[in-house]
């Protein structure tokens, strides 16, 4: 049954499938946001980051960071670091800007005019916004994917090793073999070998998002950022996504954003917590989802805030 | 309980539903159905199709009747004169037709209005007949005799009308031929030893202008520091390329690692180019003596070339002695005069070779008739035009008028598509660029003409003075001046790009005040760079032109109207249309496939190259039809930069450089002007301008269709419903 938020706060009994939790209904009447009441007042929040993420291998680490579209600020004072080789899923309500944490790591934003960027944020201890940073370098080794699938009007083929070529590789054994590893990795290999040579935009959706995490995995990135990969697809083609995610993740660290809790269970190692651009609550997701240090977390989660 | 509120129905407060309201029959007032407006809207597409298509079907019919074979009529006046002629007209008020009677050599009217009243009889006769000629236009009579002279004897071959029509029939294809091979000789072989000769005069004409110059050209460098400037040549090229290895290496390239670069590389351009210009070997062209020996040798060929001509002229008189010979006795019923073989020698009958064709459509079956309909045809489209293009075909106009729109389209597009990209994609949106947008779609609405008179003026006097002669010797720079020039422009081209290298401010944050300065800095110097930059192309020295001894001699290559002049005064015209639906095809490409490409570590050009051009391809192709249709529909810009009456030489020959893209042309447009106002025999040419506009509405349309059927072939590749 897909997650359902209304739904959920009506029947809590119809939990999450891997992380269950009961929550006492007289308990969700009065609970006390203190955190989030802090935040919409505009005030300074203290995150509450676990123990195990404080100190942890960070492949990302981010240190004070700001961010303003014009004079609106869109993400406040955040600091976190990514564990390497983990899945680590961003989640909050709509607008509190998961998606502009995650295209800052890439550095995304540059092509917006008049965004302003304050604070640090490193990729292996070297820093992403220094002047001298070659951002096509930064961006080849960050593979991203978006929310809606955007193959590009060309066959299958030419989609996957696009990165490649745009490398300069244009020896024909390599380009075979590496869209061959990449599509199997993306598991649509079966469904696309006999046309490679037709246009991508003729799959699916749900096709059409595992061309694009095979395009993102092609050139072997450090990490894979995900904006929301299943929201265009339906609860089957999501389901492939989310097994694909989980064997990929053997090999790259993947930060993903996603509004489907059940998701984020399922599929992530850590999970963070996001409101009105600031960071509330990070830690591995057993932790989150069970018993999680604050009450709002808990709320935002069992869907009965946000 | 509910109760009405205007039309709705407001649910009662007791909470009950209330009963459906039933569909009411009541009209609609006729206003909000707007029912006049779809009469109105239907009624003036109506119009405007009834209007194209009244236009067209009017060309049509009238393009296709002309070369239609007509009855010949003998026509017997009152006062008992007799004439043969075609129909061409009627007028209803007062009663009277029009007839084209040709005979125009022996002082005959070719067109005649004929009072009905005035006539006695009118019939058909099968002998008469209508013969197209190569010169004086048509001829109207009856064939009598057909005679082969051989040293002045006359002797008959054929009497009467059938037996001169079945000797027409065997002999007219081969002394056609013949003429042919006369006329090949004359244009080909001729003109091919007259270019040798004149080649040879400007090959010691332009040594002999050298040679006076060579004070004013820098002099050469001493060895010794040539040795030096190739040396630091090589040092700069060498440490560039180094620069830049390490830049790669670290795939972060650092401010001074770019400009040094630059530095290095320019500095070595220079090098070159003074080593290139000064270089110890470049001394004076030619000792007098050398010249001399020159001159001996041009006169020599110059005494071939001539023996050559003698032989070719000598073979065309053979020919045309053996033309000579066959002749046709063609007689008009009026005077019994027959047609001559040229207006000064009445008595000499006409020659079988000088008959283009004889139409005997009194004798003619309809399938003949259409033979000879096809046949006209094919004569229009393939042939030269005579008789101030009244006659004849028109094939260096088709050639003329589709090889300047292909070179108009292939010169505007890449040119607009660039400056679209540029201004979309890389400028930043500001006053300036929304400026030169609004410049630029304004540009579109200036009058055709202004472009002409600016094509004139700038291109074919002003640029093409240039190209064939050089900047002239009032304007040219002292070599000193004009190094100091380079090195400033140089220096200023460096410091532009430092000053756009140091001006950008580190990603996410705002640009602080002194990189604005330096921003704004790096503008000026920009501009000065390029204005230095043209001053010295416009200046240099070292530039003589390519076409020197023939501009000395006061006939100007590029110097005047032209092919080339004029494609690219069209591609100005037809700029603002490129660049307008370029923009807007690139504006289609969703941003989700930008932001894809960037995401997998394109760059932005690599993102341009690979899948936003791709994408707005069908738009740019939009684009280059709209041009190409306006280019080919111009007229009034072309009389002044290269479209001219008569030019017998096409734009393309077999003969080198292959692409004669300084001469003047004909052009299907100017063509129609000309045919309909400036011919001397107007009635004669009406028909043709009517044939010509089909085929100009033809031409236009087959090359749109061609464009189209690439456009939806891309467009099918790129949505993916075709694969
Ligand atoms: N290009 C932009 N220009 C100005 N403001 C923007 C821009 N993109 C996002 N914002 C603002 O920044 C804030 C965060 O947006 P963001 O897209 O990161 O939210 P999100 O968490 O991804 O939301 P969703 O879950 O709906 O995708 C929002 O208030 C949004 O209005
Ligand atoms: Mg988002």
């Amino acid at each position: 049954m897909p997650y359902a938020g209304t739904e959920m706060s009506e029947k809590p009994t119809q939990g999450l499938r891997h992380v269950a939790f009961q929550t006492e209904p007289e308990k969700t009447q009065r609970v006390e946001y203190r955190v989030i009441e802090a935040i919409r007042r505009g005030e300074p929040v203290d995150p509450s980051v676990h123990a195990s993420l404080k100190d942890c291998d960070g492949v990302i680490e981010i240190d004070s960071f700001n961010l303003w579209y014009g004079q609106a600020q869109a993400i406040y004072d955040i600091n976190m670091k990514i564990p390497r080789g983990e899945v680590t899923a961003l989640i909050g309500p709509s607008g509190c800007g998961k998606s502009t944490l995650l295209r800052s790591i890439n550095r995304m934003n540059d092509l917006i005019g008049g965004v302003r960027v304050d604070g640090r944020m490193r990729l292996n201890g070297s820093p992403i916004y220094a002047p001298d940073v070659d951002v096509i370098g930064l961006r080849k080794r960050l593979g991203m994917v978006f929310q809606k699938p955007n193959p590009f009007p060309m066959s299958i083929y030419e989609n996957v090793v696009y990165p490649l070529r745009i490398d300069g590789e244009n020896r024909r054994r390599v380009l075979e073999e590496a869209c061959e590893r990449s599509l199997r990795s993306a598991a649509i290999w079966d469904e696309v070998k006999d046309r490679l040579k037709q246009s991508a935009l003729g799959l699916s959706g749900g096709q059409q998002q595992r061309l694009c995490i095979a395009r993102a995995i092609v050139a072997d990135p450090e990490v894979l950022l995900l904006d929301e990969p299943c929201s265009a697809l339906d609860p089957i083609a999501t389901l492939r996504i989310e097994e694909l995610i989980t064997q990929i993740a053997e090999k790259y660290t993947v930060l993903i954003v996603t509004h489907n809790m059940q998701q984020a269970a399922r599929v992530s190692k850590n999970t963070a917590f996001m409101y009105l651009g600031r960071l509330v609550e990070y830690g591995p997701t057993a932790d989150i989802f069970q018993t999680p240090a604050l009450p709002e977390t808990e709320q935002y989660v069992t869907g009965r805030f946000g | 309980m509910s109760r009405m509120v205007g039309d709705r129905v407001v649910p009662a407060a007791n909470g009950a539903r209330p009963p459906g309201k039933p569909l009411e029959m009541r009209s609609t007032p006729l206003s909000a159905r707007g029912e006049p407006m779809i009469w109105l809207t239907g009624g003036a597409l109506v119009v405007c199709l009834v209007m194209i298509i009244g236009l067209v079907g009017m060309i049509v019919t009238h393009g296709m009747t002309t070369f239609w074979p007509r009855p010949v009529e003998q026509v017997t006046l009152q006062d008992g004169s007799v004439f043969l002629g075609i129909r061409t007209a009627e007028d209803d008020e007062p009663a009277r037709t029009l007839y084209r009677t040709g005979n125009r050599d022996i002082g005959r009217e070719p067109f005649r209005w004929v009072s009905h009243a005035d006539i006695a009889s009118i019939e058909t006769p099968p002998g008469a007949v209508m013969v197209e000629r190569e010169a004086w236009s048509v001829w109207f009579g009856v064939p009598e005799r057909a005679v082969e002279v051989i040293d002045g004897e006359q002797r008959v071959v054929a009497e009467g009308y059938e037996a001169v029509m079945a000797y027409y029939h065997a002999e007219h294809a081969s002394a056609r031929q013949r003429r042919a091979e006369v006329e090949r000789l004359m244009r080909q072989d001729l003109g091919r030893v007259n270019r040798e000769m004149e080649r040879q005069r400007l090959r010691v004409r332009s040594v002999e202008l050298d040679m006076q110059r060579t004070d004013r050209i820098g002099s050469p460098m001493p060895l010794p520091a040539f040795v030096g400037a190739a040396a630091a040549v090589l040092g700069l090229l060498g440490v560039g390329v180094a620069v830049g290895r390490r830049a790669n290496g670290h795939s972060v390239s650092g401010r001074w690692v770019r400009v040094v670069r630059l530095f290095c590389f320019l500095g070595a351009f220079i090098g070159i180019l003074g080593c290139l210009l000064h270089a110890p070997w470049r001394g004076a062209t030619m000792t007098e003596a050398e010249l001399a020996s020159l001159r001996d040798r041009t006169a020599q060929r110059e005494v071939e070339l001539q023996a050559e001509y003698d032989r070719i002229l000598a073979t065309i008189r053979e020919k045309e002695a053996f033309d000579a010979r066959q002749r046709l006795i063609i007689v008009e019923p009026t005077e019994g005069r027959f047609a001559p073989a040229r207006q000064i020698e009445p008595d000499n009958p006409i020659q079988l070779s000088q008959v283009v064709r004889i139409v005997d459509t009194n004798a003619m079956g309809t399938g003949q008739k259409v033979g000879v309909f096809l046949s006209r045809w094919w004569e229009f489209l393939s042939t030269r035009p005579r008789e101030a293009n009244t006659e004849g075909g028109v094939f260096p106009v088709i050639v003329g008028t589709v090889m300047l729109t292909l070179l108009l389209t292939i010169t505007v597009t890449p040119l607009g598509v660039i400056a679209a990209l540029y201004l979309r994609e890389y400028a930043p949106q500001g006053i300036i660029t929304s400026t030169i947008r609004i410049a630029v779609n304004n540009l579109a609405g200036v009058p055709s003409i202004v472009y002409g008179v600016f094509g004139l003026g700038f291109f074919c006097y002003t640029v093409g003075a240039f190209v064939d002669a050089g900047p002239a010797p009032e304007v040219r720079l002292p070599p000193v001046w004009w190094w100091a020039g380079l090195g400033t422009t140089v220096a200023a081209m460096i410091m532009a790009y430092a000053c756009g290298v140091w001006s950008r401010p580190v990603p996410g944050t705002e640009p602080s005040k002194a990189q604005i300065v330096l921003r704004r800095s790096g503008w000026a110097l920009w501009t000065m760079t390029l204005v230095l930059a043209v001053t010295l192309v416009v200046r240099t020295p070292y530039f003589t032109g390519f076409f020197e001894a023939r501009a000395a001699d006061g006939s100007p290559t590029f110097g005047s109207r032209g092919m080339l002049w004029a494609a690219l005064t069209l591609a100005l015209l037809t700029l603002p249309v490129v660049i307008v639906s370029t923009e807007e095809a690139i504006a289609s490409v969703p941003n989700s496939m930008r932001e894809g490409s960037y995401g997998c570590g394109a760059s932005k050009w690599q993102t341009l190259r690979r899948i936003v051009i791709p994408g707005a391809l069908p738009g740019i192709l939009t684009g280059a039809i709209l041009a190409m249709a306006r280019g080919a529909g111009e007229v009034a810009p072309l009389m002044l930069v290269g479209a001219v009456k008569l030019n017998q030489d096409l734009p393309v020959s077999g003969e080198a450089p292959y692409l004669h893209l300084d001469r003047s042309f004909m052009h299907l447009g100017f063509h129609i002007y000309d045919l309909g106002f400036q011919s001397p025999d107007s009635q004669a040419a009406r028909p043709l301008v009517w044939t010509t506009t089909l085929l100009l509405l033809a031409i236009v349309l087959a090359l749109n269709l061609v464009a189209i059927i690439i456009r939806a072939r891309l467009r099918a590749r790129l949505t993916g419903s075709t694969v």
